[in-house]
């Protein structure tokens, strides 16, 4: 692919109005009666940003850059970092009094229970959340927090340096030490995937499961998506925290990848958006709130092989989604005291 | 002191007409800013260290929790190994291609000092990345081409590791001894060591036992100065640290941020690296003071060309060997990872992709911004270093103030302040109201203008001692005022060595990471934070490219000022 004059006409014209024009045609959907009153308001707001831990880098600017071609006129600040980042800069402009952010979208549902508790949160219960699927409707029903997207966790691993039968089949053969130095991991002092893959794992196997673990050597990246640029690379084979999206959608480029999903059961992350109080641009967060379960939004989670929201929106061929594997979480109240706590052990087993 | 007490005397009877003159309301808002910029953070900083986060009432509680862990403790070790190994190593790399550049007959030198310069400007995160890709122990390229050649099945490098850290750093540092050094050995006439090669010294004997020692006090300033840069790094330790499993001061300050967010906890844990600096910097003056060789006058003298025979041949080599480690191969991976679809895939045409700046730059909502923020800023802050450190020399060389000495000390001080120690310092004093500058990019200028303050006072006052006061008494006989003077006899007089501190100061503001990672917001971000933030997926086919836009700009700028006022302003100014 190779940058065209239409491509620079359109940086020019797309910093000039503040929306990307070209790629996207007229919408598919009109927009609800909800969605309409708040653009008219958002409109004057003119931007919003967004706080993502919800997937990798380029699916949240894709959902930025979709999110601006529906709603013209608003500027979408995408700004994608690990859950316990994104948290730790939002804690920084609360103390400082200056927001920047408008929707914050953790992957570690224990951030929106603290922040709840300390009442740091604006209630906001969007319209398009009683569309969605059962599973995902209705985890606060004081509405200070919808779920907007899912995820799930399995074991990945190099098809070129490792055959299917050879791989590990159930979380506890990454313990095998024939994987010594050949496992990629992510951090939970960074990833709130990560976190809640740590709390479901200690759950089933105790906490003796990691220290085990950590004689196998395992390199220990931040992101739960490092894992999968390390198996790219060929610097690890197995990815023992697998993220399903980031992995089956570098499959599909091409990359040399595939998932095993553990009997025991793959992690299902549940991850909620829920905008913080006093924020710059109050009607925009709300609208992007709603934007973010629309079907729109749901067609690009599952082209970059994320769960749909929506029961209208199906999966694409070919991978697998939560409906089909056999999935584990932990509770709300598990993950909320677990992840701390689950940090602190890690870095006295680990180092880091 | 004694400077300051004499000129208070005379000064006394003029002062109704000092502060008469306009001048005068301008002195004084530049100390204003001086103490806003400087001394306020620093106090706040170290205020908080002793204060109860809640109550704000005085206490060592904070102490107490920042070293109360062994995991903790360990850091600090960590860090004192990893500074002192990445002294010696730039020490081994600078000062033999400063001697060889400067005083012997090796061929290519023109060359060579052109990629101690290429070295000076990759910032020390993405050489970290280079080496990532050509020492990852199973995925390096180094490591595949060994595995190819020797048929082993494990590579030899780990870049993962302690001594994968020291060279890592140590090669992006090591322009530091080589300019110190350099800059020494161009003042030593060779009279010394003719009279050593008269009295049956030879070449070795002559380089080790009167040429090396005459410029120590140089390279031990490069050396303490290459020291301080490496423990106050923050990128490229948080790149190779983690996975290497050990932690380093700025990494585990980076942890007090986290949730729950303990800015005092921070600032009593920064405060060894403080102390460390100062203690540094006493140090290098009390050698310097001892050593100061009345040889090193810059005047008189020749200069003569050691030969090396056949040996040149060996030192060339050695140059070479020490370009391909900071500038050759981390660039050729860069270079092929910011082009490639996927890095792993290698060197081949159906490899190649410009997708990589197609997606920064068209595909992602923030990298626009934050290009032209990085250079929006780092001209910016050239200019207000420059024009701040400019009228602080003016007034310091004039002696316009009593006290003059302590404004060139405080125009100094943030030299010793490790840029994530001077963020938080930052964030705690200015990022709350009533300033609250939190998210704004002032915030980010004002911490840039600090933090490089030091680099521009140096050019800035060495230009003004070499300026003879006369030129603008001449103005003021005939009429002009103090700023006239100013702006026509002493701005187009300096004009050349304000435009080499520019680029001087232009150069790491445009790379600087550690004091912009806590003051940036959405709007605000530059290229360097942006290149952390995407470092936590390791995408680095995108991390090169914007890498890459990142240098080529700089270097475009470099070159115009090149162009400008001549190849070696590095060198003079330094």
């Amino acid at each position: 692919m190779s940058l065209s004059r239409r491509d620079i006409l359109k940086s020019g014209s797309a910093l000039a109005l503040g929306t990307a024009l070209g790629t996207h045609g007229a919408r598919a959907r009109d927009m609800t009666a909800r969605e309409k009153e708040l653009y008219e308001l958002a409109r004057k707001e003119g931007e919003v940003t967004w706080y993502t831990a919800h997937s990798n880098d380029t699916t949240a600017q894709a959902l930025g850059r979709d999110f601006e071609a529906a709603f013209p006129g608003i500027k979408a600040n995408v700004v994608r970092t690990t859950a316990q980042v994104a948290y730790q800069r939002l804690t920084q402009e609360q103390r400082a009094g200056a927001m920047q952010v408008d929707v914050f979208s953790s992957t570690d549902i224990g951030h929106y229970v603290a922040l709840k508790e300390k009442n740091l949160l604006e209630k906001y219960a969007p319209d398009n959340a009683n569309k969605l699927i059962e599973v995902y409707k209705n985890y606060d029903p004081d509405g200070f927090f919808t779920v907007t997207s899912a995820g799930l966790i399995g074991i990945s691993y190099n098809t070129e340096k490792l055959k299917e039968a050879d791989a590990p089949k159930n979380w506890p053969d990454l313990l095998d030490a024939k994987w010594k130095d050949k496992i990629a991991l992510g951090h939970p002092g960074f990833s709130g995937y990560v976190g809640t893959w740590v709390v479901s794992l200690k759950k089933l196997y105790g906490w003796d499961f990691f220290e085990k673990l950590a004689k196998n050597n395992p390199q220990i990246g931040r992101s739960i998506n490092d894992t999968v640029t390390m198996l790219n690379a060929g610097e690890r084979i197995v990815a023992g925290s697998g993220p399903n999206g980031t992995a089956m959608e570098s499959a599909a480029k091409g990359n040399p990848l595939a998932m095993i999903y553990p009997p025991d059961g793959s992690v299902l992350i549940i991850a909620p958006s829920g905008i913080p109080k006093g924020v710059k641009h109050p009607n925009a967060a709300k609208l992007f709130m709603e934007y973010l379960l629309t079907p729109e939004a749901s067609k690009i989670w599952v082209e970059h092989f994320n769960e749909s929201m929506r029961p209208e929106v199906k999966p694409l061929g070919g991978a697998k989604s939560a409906a089909d594997v056999k999935t584990i979480r932990p509770s709300v109240e598990e993950i909320t005291k677990g992840i701390p706590e689950v940090i602190k052990q890690w870095r006295d087993t680990f180092g880091v | 002191m004694t400077a300051a007490l004499d000129h208070l005397a005379p000064a006394a009877p003029t002062r109704r007409f000092r502060l008469a003159d306009p001048s005068m309301i301008l002195w004084i808002v530049m100390i204003a800013i001086l103490v806003f910029l400087i001394a306020s953070p620093m106090v706040r900083l170290v205020v908080s260290s002793f204060q109860d986060p809640e109550t704000g009432r005085l206490t060592i509680a904070n102490y107490i929790e920042a070293y109360g862990r062994a995991r903790h403790l360990q850091a600090l070790w960590n860090t004192l190994v990893f500074g002192s190994g990445v002294a010696v190593l730039a020490c081994l790399f600078g000062v033999p291609l400063a001697w060889a550049i400067s005083r012997t007959d090796m061929p290519a030198k023109g060359f060579i000092r052109l990629m101690v310069f290429g070295a000076f400007i990759i910032p020390p995160y993405l050489g970290a990345i280079g080496w990532i890709l050509l020492a990852g122990p199973n995925a390096g390229w180094l490591n595949k081409v060994w595995i190819a050649l020797t048929g082993a099945d494990h590579g030899i490098f780990n870049v993962y590791s302690m001594t994968g850290l020291i060279v890592v750093v140590a090669v992006t540092s090591f322009p530091y001894v080589f300019v110190f050094t350099s800059g020494a050995l161009d003042l030593v006439s060779s009279e010394m060591e003719d009279a050593a090669n008269i009295l049956g010294a030879g070449t070795i004997r002559t380089t080790f036992r009167i040429t090396l020692p005459l410029v120590l006090p140089a390279i031990v300033g490069g050396l303490i100065i290459s020291f301080l840069e490496a423990i106050a790094l923050f990128g490229a330790p948080a790149l190779i640290a983690l996975p290497a499993r050990f932690q380093v001061v700025s990494t585990q300050l980076w942890q007090f941020f986290e949730y729950p967010v303990r800015v005092e906890q921070a600032a009593a844990y920064a405060m060894p690296l403080l102390l460390i600096t100062i203690f540094m910097f006493w140090l290098q003056r009390t050698l310097l003071g001892r050593r100061g060789y009345t040889t090193v006058s810059g005047k008189g003298g020749e200069r003569r060309v050691t030969r090396l025979g056949p040996w040149r041949w060996v030192m060339l080599g050695y140059a070479l060997f020490v370009c391909a480690l900071s500038v050759f191969l981390p660039m050729l991976v860069l270079t092929q990872a910011a082009f490639a679809k996927a890095w792993g895939r290698g060197f081949s045409l159906d490899n190649l992709s410009l997708q990589n700046f197609r997606y920064l730059l068209f595909e992602q909502t923030q990298a626009q911004q934050a290009i032209i923020n990085t250079f929006v800023y780092s001209g910016i802050t050239a200019f207000a270093a420059i024009g701040l450190s400019l009228a602080i020399a003016y007034v310091v060389t004039r002696k316009l103030v009593p006290w003059s000495n302590v404004l060139a000390f405080l125009c100094m001080a943030p030299f010793v302040i490790p840029g994530i120690v001077l963020a938080i310092g930052f964030y705690a004093a200015y990022a709350p109201p009533p300033l609250a500058l939190y998210g704004t990019g002032t915030i980010l200028v004002l911490a840039y203008t600090t933090r490089f303050l030091p680099i521009a006072y140096t050019s800035s006052a060495a230009g003004m001692r070499s300026v003879n006061p006369e030129m603008e008494e001449a103005v003021r006989i005939l009429g002009g005022g103090r700023l006239t003077a100013i702006r026509r006899v002493l701005a187009p007089l300096l004009k050349r060595n304000l435009a080499g501190a520019w680029i001087l100061v232009f150069i790491p503001a445009a790379r600087e990471l550690s004091s912009a990672i806590f003051l940036v917001g959405p709007n605000t971000r530059v290229i360097s934070v942006m290149l952390f933030d995407l470092s936590e997926e390791g995408n680095f086919e995108v991390l090169s490219a914007l890498g890459m836009i990142l240098l080529v700009t700089t270097l475009v700028i470099a070159a115009i000022g090149f162009k400008a006022i001549g190849r070696d302003f590095m060198v003079r100014n330094a």
